[in-house]
């Protein structure tokens, strides 16, 4: 009976310490990735405060078509590609796009988007930036090409 | 340019994205460590080992896997600089598991985001997946043959 009583406490107290251990850990991960986050957070609204946004999508706007989409698609493309997803989607809902060119672009984009966001944070783990970018552009460009030929 | 708004667009919208992440970060630590513990974690490895054993990396790599397919890359990336710490991920392991999640995490929001603009959303995801599982295969293959792991790259 006593032995069994020691097992609950020391069950107990088990339990106690993951959470315990856990908590520290769960804190100081989203500590690290704060320190991540946070700065690039601003320089990304900057961003979206500037005309530079506008620019490098009328930069673009001659390439659109290897992907079959009309000039002004590179918007969505780009600020996709800079802010985030939710940002290239408002940017699509205002195109009148067919249904294969929004197709064209939400595989695109969900291969790449988030670029500065995304390779920040996995900066932090250690791996190649130069690694990852190239990953996501070639995936993004060659499904963009792939799809307007296929579909 | 607007500065006021642009400073309270970036900290309050900073804010609420660390605070986002706070809040599934810390439980999946807490999560974790308890099954970590219960060695229910270790039955979930052996459970995965057929994904581990597919690209040659070590058994506690399959759970950022997991953590970044479901809910993104950052809190993959999370679970990631975490285990880095413990020491329980080698070059390799960071290299394929990476790889894997650029190419397709949070399977769930983002499927969703693009569904609601009207792409086929089962199309996307099967084609991602695929695409992912394919360049993680074929980039594991290359860090083998190159012997990265004794390499200081």
């Amino acid at each position: 009976m006593y032995n069994k009583y020691i097992n609950v406490r020391k069950g107990d107290c088990m339990y106690k310490e993951s959470i315990s251990r856990g908590l520290r850990k769960g804190i100081s991960t989203t500590w690290e990735l704060t320190k991540v986050i946070v700065p690039v957070y601003f320089f990304v609204t900057f961003l979206k405060y500037t005309p530079i946004l506008n620019w490098i999508s009328d930069f673009f706007t001659p390439v659109m078509k290897i992907f079959g989409l009309p000039g002004e698609a590179s918007l969505p493309l780009v600020l996709g590609n800079m802010l985030n997803l939710y940002a290239g989607i408002g940017a699509i809902a205002g195109l009148n796009l067919k249904a294969k060119q929004i197709t064209i672009i939400a595989f695109m984009l969900s291969f790449s988007h988030s670029l500065f966001m995304e390779t920040a944070v996995v900066k932090k783990t250690g791996m190649n930036v130069f690694i990852v970018l190239a990953c996501r552009f070639s995936l993004a460009i060659i499904s963009g090409i792939v799809l307007n030929l296929v579909l | 340019m607007n500065l006021l708004g642009f400073l309270k667009e970036s900290t309050f919208g900073s804010i609420k994205s660390v605070y986002k992440l706070a809040l599934i970060i810390i439980p999946l630590m807490i999560i974790m460590e308890i099954l970590k513990d219960l060695k229910i974690l270790d039955k979930g490895a052996k459970f995965l080992s057929p994904v581990s054993k597919f690209y040659n990396i070590s058994k506690e790599a399959t759970f950022p896997l997991i953590v970044g397919l479901v809910f993104g890359l950052a809190y993959g990336a999370g679970v990631i600089i975490e285990s880095a710490k413990e020491s329980n991920l080698n070059k390799k392991d960071l290299y394929v598991l990476i790889i894997f999640l650029i190419s397709c995490h949070s399977v769930f929001e983002d499927t969703l985001i693009f569904v609601s603009v009207g792409a086929n959303g089962i199309l996307l995801l099967s084609i991602r997946i695929t695409i992912a599982v394919v360049v993680s295969f074929f980039a594991s293959k290359v860090i083998d043959k190159i012997d990265f792991n004794n390499k200081n790259l």
